[in-house]
């Protein structure tokens, strides 16, 4: 499977978007092993090296967790192969424990970390920042500050990785994983791998020696590590990818870094203030290179800058200048912190431009304050109110109708803690607002294990936790273990849409195939809840009377866990071949509409979007376009307005 | 009525104004008239909002604001009226002829045999009645066949969703329906029979017969079986009777002999809601069967009925059954019907007291009118 990203020429140009560029530079570096969790926006990188994983002799792998992907990256370059490991920002915190020992004690093939970032929290639940790892466990961080850069900065992290023998990290963010920007391509090189890991020669020999984190090894360890930091420097205070844009005595110095290097340029052009304003762009944001920090800062006394995430270049420049007061003199700072910038969110040009007039008095007029709420409210009058809501078919309105009613029926207060995955909606409307806490990937479960510990102190109410197939396998399962050993009373559903459907169906380790395509064992839900020893079901949550009986009985039932596995794959899954179960029609006599007394259930509280309410004949209507056919509706109108007939 | 009152005649209503008041009488009234609200094990549940500003659930509902007097006059006739008990015309002392009968039932089998009656001779073509499971859940169900009638005897002291079963029933093309209701259902159903909404006015005439019970009150079934657990243990329980005060105690017989409960301890288990009930003798009723009281004491007095007939249509029924020999009757005690009134005029006044404490206004009961003449009554009778 061949596209233009993984043409075998070179000193070719090609639109790519980031992620693609940062495949093509670790394809162009040699890349061995790819693992990865997927998580939006950092899912393609790995997609498109699996794409490959023949044509260029790749190991690539949909790992369970991040910490895991993280591992199997490192046992690569333990091997002598060059790894490739790719998360999202929230994921190098659960790959935290294992990066701080592998860059702790270094590395022998290359291995780069990918975290694609979020700021701006556009398909996250969090503004997570992972930079402040690379100052916390003391290893180099680069962040591309365009398309070019995202790939030549991904080949040359392999380099760097390989010369100072530790992991290194690169960071991009949505708007450069996900945009798109012309590449001119390097070329890829032939290698011909050879794995082998090598324990013969003492603790300290980074290339032969086992790799053993020791109580009595880490000072040796953390020396060898600042070594390899302060050759990071050096590298650092040559490199290309830190450039300097703007009079040699500029007025105003801006620093910045990562996509922040276009929001910048752009103001600047906008404003007409090159011939004023220095850019200082680096793409080796820790270590910091100090010589080539103190040159600049050592010419101009108002520097800004401009990051997105946490002030952690601001903090280190700052730490860095007053370290060399002496040399560079008192500077005036502005940045996210004295509110020269919002200190959450994205940047753009236009709080950029908001920024240097507020410094230099400049008052070119940005974007209007109210510009987004006033073609919120010009394109509003032409385009449809569309809600935040599951798909036409999807099994988790079914799931989420039916918690729902459990717990009302149940009558105790119940709640349910939520997960990460399309079921975070949940908690809105169109999963009836039925999740009451929603945290990170697991915790959902973690936490209903300590709610259903809390009778003792009085608390009466039902618990209930959700979680997917794949979370199941990437934080679930330790949760659940924790709740059956505490004997914890609450009760866990499985929403089973066989896949990682928010990310794009990507494999894991209860599907048949993994990343390249080839078929792996399936490991099964029920079986692993079985082997727990808990009470477990299995039911489809389109069969709501059978499914609803279920969750009454988990709910009279006490003590230990209970799990109930909702088995239907995500209406937009490839499985379903976009296939209907049952073709839908209306009895339109039997649709009482006003007299009816349920209000419109289907339209108000049901709310499938493949629902809609015919407003001249008063009457439900089904969308033959966006129905998916799944039957549900037809159960939950109380008058058999809607029909359901089997296809096939 | 204020504007807020005026919005809230649906379901926000039943919520605000009768679930979280605690009025709530689980009579299921406004269960099976839409898909949002529902009866789960002894409690009528909103699984769904709805936002609907008037809705059935509101108007029937026995605890929403109800002009009692304008049913009264509409179902009974004005020269009957007895401001404590209801419309009378007449009360009885009777017991099933059928021994059979007797013994399944709660005390004479008066209501059993009468149904049976009714069906057989069809007054009626369904019975609504009570049954309950081995953990004494009631559930309502609709009978045709009168020999099913006495399997359904004896009383469950937990309120029986029956409503909810009228309501899916009297939506079928089905015929004349009874049905056996305890006072706040016999309210509900008047209040649906005398004002139903314009769609509900074809399924309303079905109701035919309505058989009242006498009601004190009636347990919260979730405390109710945590009290017989405690109680019983694992003992295999055949049926619960609540003896007259003197006694002060609920007898649980079990297989291996009687239990007996104090009734402070029973009374934990009684529904709050039971507090500010206006109706003892179920006085919406064509006929209403209670327990019967004589000189003769308890241990005959348990296997008779005392009836009151308010209607033509109970009093026909009632005629019948005597002359089929259906039911067998005695004299009643002179005293009795001034002991009923003393009764019932005390459960009267207590649910205005607890109605007034609630709401912190001597003259505001909620959803009984200060100004009725029954409410005036019990007022100048407590003086
Ligand atoms: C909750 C409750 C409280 C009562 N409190 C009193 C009281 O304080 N004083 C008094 O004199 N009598 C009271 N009664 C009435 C009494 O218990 C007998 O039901 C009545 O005397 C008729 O006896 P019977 O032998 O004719 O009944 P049976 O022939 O045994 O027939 C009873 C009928 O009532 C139906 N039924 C049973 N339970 C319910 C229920 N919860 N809701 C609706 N229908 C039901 C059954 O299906 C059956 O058809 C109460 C009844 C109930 C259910
Ligand atoms: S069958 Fe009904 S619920 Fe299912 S997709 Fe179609 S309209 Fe939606
Ligand atoms: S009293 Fe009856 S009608 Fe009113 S809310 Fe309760 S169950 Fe519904």
């Amino acid at each position: 499977m061949s596209s233009i990203l993984f043409e075998n020429k070179k000193d070719f140009e090609a639109l790519l978007m980031g992620n693609d560029a940062i495949a093509r530079g670790a394809l162009e570096a040699g890349v061995n092993v790819v693992t990865g969790y997927p998580g939006t926006p950092s899912s393609e990188i790995v997609e498109q090296l699996a794409n490959v994983a023949g044509e260029r002799n790749l190991y690539v792998e949909w790992s369970v967790n991040e910490k895991v992907a993280l591992e199997v990256a490192a046992a690569g370059s333990y091997a002598n192969l060059k790894s490739l490991c790719v998360m999202k920002q929230v994921g190098v915190n659960v790959a935290a424990d294992s990066l701080l020992h592998i860059a702790e004690y270094g590395t022998r093939g290359p291995l780069v970390l990918v975290s694609c970032e979020d700021p701006g929290a556009l398909s996250s639940t969090n503004e997570g920042d992972s930079r402040p790892y690379a100052k916390m466990m003391e290893f180099p961080l680069l962040e591309p500050g365009d398309f070019q850069e995202a790939k030549d900065m991904a080949r040359w992290a392999f380099e760097l990785s390989c010369d100072i023998r530790n992991i290194v990290m690169l960071r991009s963010v949505t708007r450069l994983s996900h945009a798109s920007g012309n590449v001119i391509m390097g070329k890829l090189p032939k290698s011909i791998p050879e794995a082998i890991f090598e324990f013969s020669g003492t603790p300290m020999d980074q290339m032969k020696g086992a790799v053993l984190a020791f109580p009595t090894l880490v000072d040796s360890l953390r020396r060898r590590q600042h070594e390899k930091l302060s050759k990071a420097v050096a590298a650092f205070e040559e490199s290309p990818f830190n450039t300097y844009t703007g009079p040699q005595k500029p007025e105003l110095l801006i620093i910045t870094s990562s996509v922040c290097n276009l929001y910048t340029r752009e103001a600047l052009t906008i404003l007409n203030l090159w011939d004023r304003v220095g850019l200082l762009k680096l793409g080796t944001t820790w270590p910091l290179p100090s010589k080539l920090l103190e040159q600049h800062l050592s010419v101009c006394e108002k520097i800004f800058i401009v990051e997105e995430g946490t002030p952690f270049l601001e903090d280190n420049i700052k730490v860095m200048a007053a370290e060399k007061a002496k040399q560079v003199g008192i500077k005036t700072f502005f940045g996210r912190k004295d509110g020269t910038l919002p200190c959450v969110n994205e940047l753009n040009p236009d709080l950029l431009i908001k920024g240097i007039n507020h410094i230099l008095g400049t008052s070119v007029q940005p974007v209007l304050d109210d510009y987004s709420a006033e073609a919120a409210q010009i394109i509003a009058a032409g385009v449809f109110n569309r809600e935040l809501t599951f798909c036409p078919g999807c099994p988790h309105r079914a799931s989420f109708w039916l918690i729902h009613t459990a717990l009302k029926l149940d009558n105790r207060s119940g709640f349910l803690c939520g997960d990460i995955g399309c079921y975070g909606l949940g908690a809105g409307p169109c999963g009836f607002s039925t999740i009451k806490i929603l945290q990170a990937m697991g915790s959902g479960i973690g936490m209903a294990g300590g709610f259903g510990k809390f009778d003792r102190f009085g608390m009466s109410q039902s618990v209930m936790a959700v979680c997917g197939d794949s979370t199941f396998f990437h934080a679930a399962m330790p949760a659940l273990v924790n709740a059956v050993h505490n004997q914890s009373d609450m009760i866990l559903v499985v929403l089973d849409n066989s896949g990682t459907a928010m990310t794009g169906f990507q494999p894991h380790p209860g599907s048949p195939a993994g990343a390249m395509g080839s078929k792996l064992p399936m490991l099964d839900i029920e079986k692993l809840c079985r082997a727990m020893d808990v009470r477990v079901e299995v039911s489809d949550p389109f069969d709501l009377k059978a499914t609803r009986q279920i969750l009454l009985e988990f709910l009279e039932d006490k003590g230990n866990p209970r799990v109930l596995i909702l088995k239907q794959p995500c209406a937009l899954s490839p499985i379903r071949k976009g296939r209907k179960m049952y073709e839908m029609a209306i009895d339109a006599d039997r649709c009482l509409a006003d007299h009816c007394g349920c209000n419109r259930l289907c339209t108000r509280v049901f709310k499938c979007p493949g629902l809609i309410w015919d407003t001249i004949k008063n009457k439900i209507q089904i969308d033959e376009v966006l129905c998916a056919g799944c039957g549900v509706c037809a159960s939950i109108c109380p008058t058999g307005a809607i029909t359901a007939k089997k296809v096939r | 009525m204020d504007k807020d009152d005026k919005n809230q005649q649906g379901q926000q209503g039943i919520n605000t104004k009768v679930l979280k008041q605690g009025l709530c009488t689980g009579c299921c009234a406004c269960v099976n008239l839409c898909p949002s609200i529902e009866y789960y094990k002894d409690k009528t549940i909103l699984v769904h909002d709805c936002n609907l500003e008037k809705g059935r659930c509101f108007t029937y509902c026995p605890r929403t604001p109800t002009d009692f007097e304008m049913l009264r006059c509409a179902l009974f006739n004005p020269g009957d009226m007895v401001l404590e008990i209801g419309a009378f015309k007449g009360l009885y002392m009777t017991r099933a002829a059928d021994e059979n009968i007797r013994a399944g039932a709660q005390h004479g089998g008066t209501v059993t045999a009468l149904i049976q009656l009714a069906l057989d001779q069809g007054f009626i073509d369904e019975a609504i009645l009570a049954d309950q499971n081995d953990q004494f859940l009631p559930a309502a169900q609709s009978i045709v066949d009168k020999d099913e009638v006495s399997g359904k005897s004896g009383s469950k002291f937990a309120v029986s969703p029956t409503l909810s079963v009228f309501n899916r029933i009297s939506k079928t093309d089905t015929g004349k329906i009874g049905v056996v209701a305890t006072p706040c259902q016999a309210l509900a159903l008047a209040k649906m029979k005398v004002n139903p909404v314009p769609e509900d006015k074809m399924r309303m005439e079905k109701l035919r017969l309505v058989l009242g019970l006498f009601c004190g009150w009636a347990l919260d079934w979730r405390k109710l079986q945590k009290l017989l657990k405690e109680k019983t243990g694992d003992r295999k329980i055949k049926g619960i009777d609540i003896l007259p005060s003197k006694y002060a105690c609920m007898e649980v017989y079990t297989m291996d002999g009687t239990i007996e409960i104090p009734i402070e301890e029973v009374n934990t288990c009684v529904r709050d809601n039971c507090r500010y009930c206006f109706d003892m003798t179920c006085e919406f009723a064509d006929i209403s069967v209670g327990a019967a009281r004589s000189p003769e004491g308890w241990d005959v007095d348990r296997g008779w009925n005392q009836v009151i007939v308010r209607t033509d249509l109970g009093g026909q029924l009632l005629a019948l059954a005597r002359e089929k020999g259906v039911l067998e009757f005695k004299a009643v005690p002179d005293k009795n019907i001034e002991n009923l009134k003393k009764a019932s005029a005390g459960k009267k006044l207590t649910c205005l007291i607890n109605l007034s404490e609630k709401t912190g206004n001597p003259d505001d009961f909620i959803y009984i009118d200060p100004e009725d003449p029954v409410v005036r009554h019990i007022k100048k009778l407590r003086g």
